[in-house]
């Protein structure tokens, strides 16, 4: 009898030991970023959605440690992990990263609740139209700049047709049908690849519909607002126009034989070895062109994911381009020295000199503050960059419900594979759209 | 006499309580909180959780989608069901007679399980769409040109073909214990009786494997119903949706949607399906145990 008692208390003691020393650590290492760590220095985290520049980060935040004596651990979110569960689990679990890398949508989706208003940050100024108002008030930084429109390979295409090729030439409908048809007739069967994945073709291809509409954000509402309302998408012109291109990439698709069979890697590939001309994406795919086997200095660049055959059109002459990464400040779980170090953390990133240069240097991403004076290295980004000082970009950034790109990429899909007409496309989409009322 | 089974029942708790417990913690709590959340509208994220009343069922039973999923998932049960046991029992009885190189072919065939389902997706759908059309495109062979992934039908079928693969291996090691533990007096007798091949196959050895096969039933029904990591390495529900099974739909539902009442309903119909099912299969399986 007394053996079972001094046993179940042995189990019971053990059990707490167990308990404890989790929680004990949990503790720790949440006050490892709620407090000071040593009594002077400031430790924050930052929780990293683009796995491609989590390297570049850290060396950022070391050097940042160095300058200004606050300690940032970037904490990445995994290959295939959506960056949202990642912060809703960190929310959930009393974790919160002090600064959040996040797209567009789901600061729409956090910011009323969790982020720090930051209206009155001096670099709002740096980042004027690519800032994300949300009621007239802004909650993020925006971090990076992404275009996106159809990638050429100039040498490809100049090897095929033994002419010089302007990239500005091709700027109606009618342009790009005559150069592909030109490239079939020379010998290159399939200039284009068409890449199945639903977030490209759900949410970058067919979101020229919304964010063409007139280049700006409260542009894109209005169509999308149109379309809640049951506007019928086929009396959209920028849809028909949409489709119109889509069918004419189709016709001339490299891998029209089995258009699903057909993955991003291997459009990389393709385009860096010249397999192909054109490939429409954005500048997000030069790290994966270069795996390709691109040459660093190759001549690649943007067209226009032309729209209709006027080619006084904007859509025809510049290209997509915003803010598709932002920063937001966490104001519920953080302290007040915390948020003032994740403010002093995104003016190191806009003002001071190392910080600019280590943006472009490190990360290879085009920023959004224009008071950056270093270039970016990549051609994607040069030409991205050249635009901006030309004026020739559109920065409307569509806002969806954060299922658009799944539901739409799928309807895509099946247009792109021939297993339903435009009708079809259509009609899933006006359903999408009418669904969200 | 009193005193041992006051003793047994301290016994019993002082054994039990840290599994219970735990079992506690990670399933009964998180289910009663599931539950909980199918009265609310929370996103996920939100600190305020609106009560809206029934809705999330009723938008359960709205949903077409999850419905053809349900579907979907049912037919791909029956059928890896019924493949995986099939080939099991014949690899289980092929592999029991002690044929040369016996042990190199179980550990052969039981490998595949012990890959997980996300690497074992990624490998596979490097095969179907770069193997085999590599293949197929040098054969000049069109069929075969064609990664199989890419139309719902054949996709379907590589799903199939893959949780086959997977399985088979694993159930085939319960059935060659289940052979192991046939009883030689019982064959013996069989075999002086005059029962030979088919007969004794159907009337002795088949009777005396149910055990076995409650358990593997049992195992690939549960399995296979709740999977999702094959199904989102090897076809990420795709092409275009076809292949979503209820599990990813489920997980779509609550994350990708961020609907988390809606998903957790949906889940909620799920376990009593799934709970249902197993619960018939193995008492009907229980009936029909025989002894030895």
């Amino acid at each position: 009898m007394k053996k079972s008692i001094a046993f179940i208390s042995f189990v019971l003691a053990m059990l707490l030991i167990v308990t404890g020393c989790s929680k004990g650590s949990n503790d720790s290492s949440s006050s490892a970023t709620a407090k000071t760590v040593d009594g002077s220095k400031v430790s924050i985290t930052l929780l990293n959605s683009k796995g491609e520049i989590q390297t570049g980060l850290e060396k950022i935040a070391a050097q940042f440690e160095k300058d200004k004596g606050i300690h940032v651990e970037v904490i990445a979110c995994g290959a295939g992990e959506v960056p949202y569960t990642k912060i809703t689990t960190m929310y959930n679990s009393g974790n919160a990263p002090t600064l959040a890398i996040l797209d567009p949508t789901d600061i729409v989706g956090l910011a009323k609740e969790y982020a720090l208003e930051l209206t009155d940050q001096a670099w709002t100024a740096e980042t004027e139209a690519l800032n994300l108002t949300i009621d007239g008030k802004i909650y993020s930084f925006p971090f990076c700049v992404e275009g996106r429109g159809i990638i050429y390979n100039k040498e490809a295409i100049e090897s095929t047709l033994g002419r010089e090729f302007d990239p500005k030439s091709i700027n109606s409908y009618s342009s790009f049908k005559a150069i592909l048809e030109e490239l079939r007739k020379k010998g290159m069967e399939n200039p284009v690849f068409i890449a199945k994945e639903d977030w490209s073709l759900g949410a970058h291809q067919l979101g020229f519909i919304y964010d063409a509409y007139d280049g700006t954000t409260a542009g894109s509402e209005v169509i999308i607002n149109e379309l809640k309302a049951g506007k019928d998408p086929l009396t959209v012109d920028r849809f028909n126009q949409f489709v119109a291109t889509m069918d004419l990439m189709l016709e001339y698709n490299f891998a029209k034989a089995d258009p699903l069979g057909a993955d991003y890697d291997q459009g990389a590939l393709e385009l860096a070895c010249g397999n192909v001309a054109f490939w429409p994406n954005g500048c997000w795919a030069w790290p994966n062109l270069v795996e390709g086997g691109a040459d660093v200095n190759g001549e690649f660049g943007f067209i226009s994911f032309v729209l209709g055959d006027d080619t006084s059109d904007f859509a025809n002459n510049m290209i997509q381009a915003s803010a598709s990464k932002q920063i937001m400040v966490d104001k519920v779980q953080s302290t007040a020295e915390q948020q003032a170090a994740a403010k002093e953390f995104i003016n190191y990133l806009v003002y001071d000199a190392n910080g600019q240069k280590m943006f472009v240097e490190e990360t290879a991403l085009i920023p959004a503050a224009k008071n950056n004076p270093n270039a970016p290295l990549d051609p994607l980004g040069k030409d991205i960059a050249e635009r901006t000082a030309a004026g020739l970009l559109y920065t409307s950034c569509f806002i969806a419900p954060s299922d658009h790109w799944s539901v739409m990429g799928a309807a895509m899909q099946k247009y792109i594979s021939g297993n339903s007409s435009k009708a079809d496309l259509a009609s899933a989409l006006s359903q999408y759209w009418k669904a969200q009322n | 006499m009193k005193k041992s089974t006051v003793f047994d029942i301290k016994a019993g708790i002082m054994f039990a309580l840290p599994g219970l417990l735990v079992f506690f913690l990670v399933v009964i709590i998180p289910f009663v909180y599931g539950f909980y959340l199918t009265f609310t509208d929370w996103n996920g994220v939100s600190q305020v959780k609106s009560f809206v009343g029934i809705r999330n069922y009723i938008d359960t039973f709205k949903d077409t989608e999850f419905w053809s999923s349900m579907w979907l998932t049912l037919r791909y049960v029956l059928i890896s069901v019924l493949l995986v046991n099939i080939v099991a029992f014949f690899m289980a009885y092929l592999l029991s007679n002690g044929i040369k190189g016996q042990n190199f072919f179980r550990a052969g065939f039981f490998t595949p399980n012990l890959i997980g389902g996300v690497v074992l997706g990624f490998i596979w759908k490097f095969i179907f769409s770069n193997v085999f059309t590599a293949i197929g495109k040098s054969l000049g062979a069109e069929w075969l040109s064609k990664s199989m992934l890419s139309a719902p039908k054949t996709a379907y079928f590589a799903l199939i073909l893959v949780t086959v693969w997977q399985l088979a291996g694993y159930m085939m090691l319960i059935y060659i214990a289940g052979f192991t533990g046939l009883s030689h007096d019982v064959l013996e007798a069989a075999s002086i009786d005059g029962a030979t091949g088919m007969r004794r196959m159907r009337s002795i050895i088949l009777p005396l494997m149910v055990p076995s096969f409650v358990i593997c039933i049992f195992l690939t029904l549960s399995r296979t119903f709740m999977v999702y990591d094959l199904n989102l390495t090897l076809t990420k529900g795709g092409p275009y949706a076809s292949t979503r099974l209820v599990a990813m739909h489920v997980y779509e539902k609550a994350f990708t949607s961020r609907n988390y009442g809606v998903g957790q309903s949906e889940a909620l119909f799920l376990f009593v399906i799934v709970a249902i099912i197993s619960g018939i299969q193995v008492w009907m399986g229980r009936k029909k145990e025989v002894a030895a």
